[in-house]
């Protein structure tokens, strides 16, 4: 099933948008315009709904002509692509975004044709996959990890980086017992936002590379 | 705009293809999923995180009725998706050293796709094809490809002396650890901002 790619799922949408000689701006210009005010961090729709690795939003205006002697032709519409790369099955996911971003969804997607708004969950998942373009081939660097074992592991690799440093020559029984610590408040400590960027770490100086 | 976001870049292409070829890439794409060693140059450039390819026939853009006018397209078209780490120049130039058989083989159906080597020409026609990205999230932005495959080979071999933390004396700890460091040393590489990409 070339959407999936071990847990991960391949989802394409593309949706049509209403071509109206009459709206001013004009539809797609308008998408265009709200995407350019959303936030990509933390307070991303797609961080705030569950499951999203990567995800893009894009407006196609049109087919590509790329030059003689293959045919120029044109798109009747302009769509709105919507490409991620999400843990779990679809419809799951459909649901989550629904319900996290409502509003986000809704200014965006009333621009297509069809849309049936956010606030009917079910009505949202099948525009969606009536939406949806087959993957034909999908390829995942790390295709058996969700979004929170990813974050998980990013903060455990940065801790140990620090731990192993901070502890270097330290006789084993001492060792041991701050690694049990030290583990045990990792394991508590919360999760990072996804989209959130790494805190910057203080430039150590004074090393003999120096 | 905005095709990066922290150190990923989105990519988009669409190329046109005759329809009898679809079936032709279709069949190649089957064979390059079954066959794992056939990835394995993919997997070795070890900086694309996410790609895809989808095939979208002349007659399969969705049609929603409501006013929507029906598409009457000649071509089949070959759409490309990738979420690579670096820039543009870097990746086109690594997609034509390393994997120019692979992508002639999948491109070569394409109207007017000159072939991946020399690598001018194969950028100029990239160049024509791409498209920008509106908006891009990712969900860890100060991570490479590199970095998310060593994080969880440092997750593992962690989980894994927590296990055995418990069970072993100060002594069997204390190489059980050293151990544990010879496993992850290569794989601590600090992740953190993105550089300026020029």
């Amino acid at each position: 099933m070339p959407n999936q790619n071990g847990t991960i799922y391949g989802l394409t949408i593309l949706s049509p948008i209403i071509n109206d000689e009459k709206a001013t701006p004009s539809h797609d210009l308008q998408i265009r315009s709200y995407l350019a005010s959303m936030p990509v961090g933390e307070d991303s729709p797609f961080a705030l709904a569950p499951g999203t690795h990567l995800a893009r939003l894009v407006v196609m205006d049109d087919v590509v002509f790329v030059g003689a002697p293959s045919i120029e032709e044109h798109l009747q519409s302009k769509y709105l692509v919507f490409e991620s790369n999400c843990d779990g099955d679809l419809d799951g996911y459909l649901s989550g975004l629904a319900a996290a971003a409502p509003q986000d969804l809704d200014a965006i997607w009333s621009h297509c044709v069809g849309y049936p708004g956010a606030a009917r969950p079910q009505a949202f998942v099948d525009y969606m996959k009536a939406c949806q373009i087959e993957t034909t081939f999908f390829f995942a660097a790390v295709n058996n990890k969700s979004v929170p074992e990813t974050l998980r592991a990013l903060q455990t690799q940065r801790a140990v980086a620090d731990f192993i440093a901070s502890h270097q020559g330290m006789e084993p029984a001492r060792l041991q017992a701050e690694f049990v610590h030290f583990a045990t408040r990792l394991r508590s400590a919360p999760l990072p936002k996804p989209g959130s960027p790494a805190s910057p770490r203080p430039i150590k100086t004074g090393g003999r590379n120096e | 705009m905005s095709n990066i976001n922290g150190k990923v870049y989105a990519m988009n292409a669409i190329t046109p293809m005759k329809p009898w070829k679809t079936s032709v890439l279709k069949t190649i794409f089957f064979a390059l999923e079954h066959i794992k060693p056939l990835q394995q140059d993919l997997i070795n450039l070890s900086f694309i995180e996410f790609a895809r390819w989808v095939s979208v026939p002349r007659n399969g853009f969705p049609y929603l009725g409501n006013g929507q006018a029906r598409e009457e397209l000649k071509y089949d078209y070959l759409l490309f998706f990738s979420n690579f780490n670096g820039t543009w120049n870097q990746y086109i130039d690594a997609f034509s050293a390393v994997l120019s058989k692979g992508l002639d083989l999948v491109w070569r159906w394409s109207e007017k796709f000159p072939g991946s080597v020399p690598v001018t020409l194969f950028k100029e026609y990239i160049a024509r094809v791409q498209f920008d990205t509106d908006y891009y999230f990712t969900a860890y932005p100060h991570a490479t490809a590199n970095d998310l495959k060593s994080a969880h080979i440092v997750q593992a071999s962690f989980d894994s002396l927590i296990e055995r933390t418990g069970k072993c004396t100060p002594e069997e700890f204390g190489d059980a650890y050293l151990n544990f460091v010879i496993q992850v040393q290569a794989y601590l590489g600090d992740t953190g901002q993105a550089p300026i990409v020029f």
